[in-house]
């Protein structure tokens, strides 16, 4: 959208085109958030360009995470914060003009919304932002600066995962307790004497998550990323338990326990004799199953395979393990970092073998993958 | 500047706290709106303060509700009291009325208690409402708050609906332990308070710990903006510099070296992994950035102070 195009003296137009630029962007504003940002602006000194663009950031910005993008979006369309000029197209024309704010920018963007219908849609798309752009970019293609921000990103992701687990998964501490209210009710007809005590059921609801994780070397490049997020992952789930495998399987759960990430690498690196290996998920998953199942395994737990599927094992020894792995729990997911390569196909036959026991079979060879995982992790 | 918003930050001034634009601006919005105000950051850098300054500014009640895991409804809105209405029921034992009669009479407003919420829309004079912590409750109860927050009014199933005599300020504070629903953030007004930079933590400081010379005070929010660099599980905040100055006046020290940040340390890491790392990797290289530090001329900034970091290889 250009700012020239849409920019007029009218103060309540230029905003609804602002906030109409912030929502192609990806910030959760609309007319409601515009009618409330030309309240704010109402109330301040719009010729105090800093002040101006604190107070639509305080009403439009609503996360730090979206600070980024709005301080671009502003830059792009105001100019800049600092700058001590007046803002063009920011004169108030008339007091009559603010103030019936709410009803002009709904007749906004109403109009606004016409005009693109007969122009084209690609305004009102996500546009370009440097953020999105890395977030599908496949991880195998990435140059070092942007593996730093992806770092980063990849921390939070699992940290938002996480807190839609522990929504579910959250253990409650006394599920019984005394409902009060009832038990008087109850004990006026009995004058008044307590006979029963009546009690509050909570729901105990805790899912256990077991990750597995193949680091052989066709991995090597992905698990670096995996690893962080099963790390982070870890951090932020009170209840999972991490192995890594590749020809053998090994429990890494107290070694990524580690308050400091690169500690906790070394530290599994240290205790995983196999790094980059080669692979035997088959062999590997079946001493899950007969060391950990009995402990791990039932009808809470969700279950997440990391791997390519490239098996040098014995095939039916993966698919015996699978069918009980999926057997045994609630759920089980494998995450391929190959499935985002354009025109793959879960042909190798270990995936394919695999396949029919798998209740989510999904990508993660991007941010944006992983970030659709949290949808998986919930039980019902 | 508005001229309001050069008063509320010079009134939060007057009431000793460091108010910058963003605050300043963001709680005039919110009260000038009428929309709640949800304040997110690190712990330790003020959120709270935000709210019960506030209220000390307009010269009204500071009404509190704490969220926990498994806060409900019963918690923060009303509940009704026991003790009471069993007392009733056994001293209208004799009486002829009808069972029905003296139900409905054991839930009347007398025998209810005003919770947080309740309390603050019955108010007559409309209070500061802090809702400190909500990433700590769980979604339902967000969902919840959600609702009281929108319509300003509640329904007791036994009494009827009651209805806000006033609306009160609304400030939540997050740690953003989790994430909180879109729904809440855009039913909010947005501040996030960053830890403080040099300037404004050396007037913190000389504002909160009275008899504090301005070169040692300059030191400790120096050395402070150095700590920061590191990272460790809990990084100090500004109620930690406030303590450590204080420390520092009580033990009559002037100048910051080795032994006193040793004999110190525990006021500011308080945890002993930190405390640990802080001994074993970062002690040192702050000592020599302090050293740097000392050399620049006065008064420092932050620019001076992020060089440093840079250049001890501070910044981890």
């Amino acid at each position: 959208m250009s700012p020239a195009r849409t920019r007029s003296g009218n103060l309540a137009a230029n905003l609804v085109a602002f906030v109409r630029l912030l929502r192609g962007r990806g910030l959760p504003v609309g007319p409601r958030e515009a009618a409330d940002a030309l309240r704010a602006l109402a109330a301040v000194d719009l010729l105090d360009r800093r002040e101006v663009y604190l107070t639509l950031r305080a009403v439009l910005a609503n996360a730090r995470e979206h600070f980024l993008l709005f301080d671009q979006a502003f830059r792009e369309f105001w100019g800049a914060p600092e700058d001590e000029a007046a803002f063009p197209g920011m004169e108030p024309d008339g007091p009559a003009e603010v103030l019936e704010d709410a009803e002009q920018v709904v007749r906004e963007w109403l109009a606004a919304a016409e005009d693109r219908e007969s122009e084209d849609d690609s305004a009102e798309s996500p546009g370009y932002s440097p953020v999105d752009v890395l977030t599908r970019k496949d991880f195998s293609a990435l140059t070092a600066d942007e593996l730093d921000a992806i770092t980063a990103l990849v921390g939070q992701i699992a940290r938002r995962v996480a807190t839609r687990l522990s929504r579910r998964m959250r253990a409650v501490r006394r599920s019984h307790l005394l409902d009060m209210r009832r038990t008087v009710r109850h004990s006026l007809r009995r004058g008044g004497e307590i006979m029963e005590l009546l009690r509050r059921r909570r729901r105990l609801q805790k899912t256990q998550v077991v990750l597995l994780c193949d680091v052989s070397g066709s991995m090597d490049l992905y698990s670096r990323f995996l690893v962080q997020f099963v790390f982070a992952l870890q951090h932020a789930v009170s209840r999972v338990e991490t192995f890594v495998f590749s020809t053998s399987l090994t429990r890494v759960t107290d070694a990524l326990s580690d308050v400091e990430l690169r500690r906790a690498l070394d530290r599994v690196a240290r205790t995983v004799p196999n790094w980059s290996g080669g692979t035997k998920i088959g062999v590997s998953l079946r001493q899950f199953l007969e060391a950990h199942g009995r402990r791990l395994l039932g009808d809470r737990t969700v279950v997440i395979i990391i791997s390519d599927g490239w098996d040098t094992g014995d095939v039916d020894v993966l698919e015996g393990a699978m069918r009980e792995l999926n057997r045994r729990s609630a759920r089980v997911i494998w995450l391929n970092p190959l499935l985002g390569s354009v025109g793959y196909e879960p042909l190798c036959q270990g995936m394919r073998a695999a396949l029919p026991h798998v209740d989510v079979f999904a990508s993660a060879h991007n941010l944006d993958s992983l970030r659709r995982l949290g949808r998986h992790l919930a039980l019902r | 500047m508005h001229a309001e918003i050069a008063r509320i930050q010079s009134m939060l001034g007057g009431e000793g706290y460091v108010a910058d634009r963003e605050i300043a601006t963001a709680v005039y919005l919110s009260r000038s709106l009428r929309k709640p105000l949800l304040i997110e950051g690190a712990a330790g850098v003020g959120k709270t303060e935000v709210a019960k300054v506030m209220a000390r500014a307009l010269g009204t009640d500071l009404i509190r509700l704490q969220c926990y895991e498994g806060l409900d409804a019963t918690t923060a809105l009303y509940e009704w009291n026991y003790q009471k209405q069993l007392l009733h029921i056994r001293l209208t034992e004799a009486s002829d009325r009808t069972v029905e009669q003296r139900e409905q009479e054991i839930f009347s407003e007398g025998f209810l208690l005003k919770r947080p919420l309740l309390e603050a829309i019955t108010r007559e004079s409309a209070p500061v409402l802090l809702v400190d912590e909500i990433d700590r409750a769980d979604s339902e109860f967000e969902a919840f708050l959600l609702e009281v927050l929108s319509d300003f009014q509640v329904t007791i199933p036994e009494i009827g609906t009651i209805r806000a005599v006033t609306t009160p300020y609304v400030v939540l504070t997050s740690n953003r332990t989790r994430e909180l629903g879109d729904a809440l953030r855009r039913r909010c007004l947005y501040l996030w308070i960053d830890y403080p930079a040099f300037e404004k933590e050396l007037q913190i400081v000389l504002s909160k710990v009275p008899g504090i010379n301005a070169d040692l005070a300059a030191q400790v929010a120096g050395f402070m903006q150095l700590v920061r660099q590191a990272r460790l599980e809990k990084t100090p905040g500004i109620a930690e510099t406030i303590d450590w100055g204080a420390a520092l006046l009580a033990l009559h020290r002037d100048h910051l070296d080795r032994d006193v940040l040793e004999e110190t340390l525990g006021v500011l890491f308080k945890s002993q992994e930190d405390a640990r790392v802080v001994r074993t990797q970062w002690l040192d290289l702050w000592l020599r950035g302090l050293e740097r530090l000392r050399a620049e001329p006065r008064p420092w900034s932050q620019a001076v102070l992020e060089r440093i970091a840079v250049e001890g290889a501070l910044r981890r």
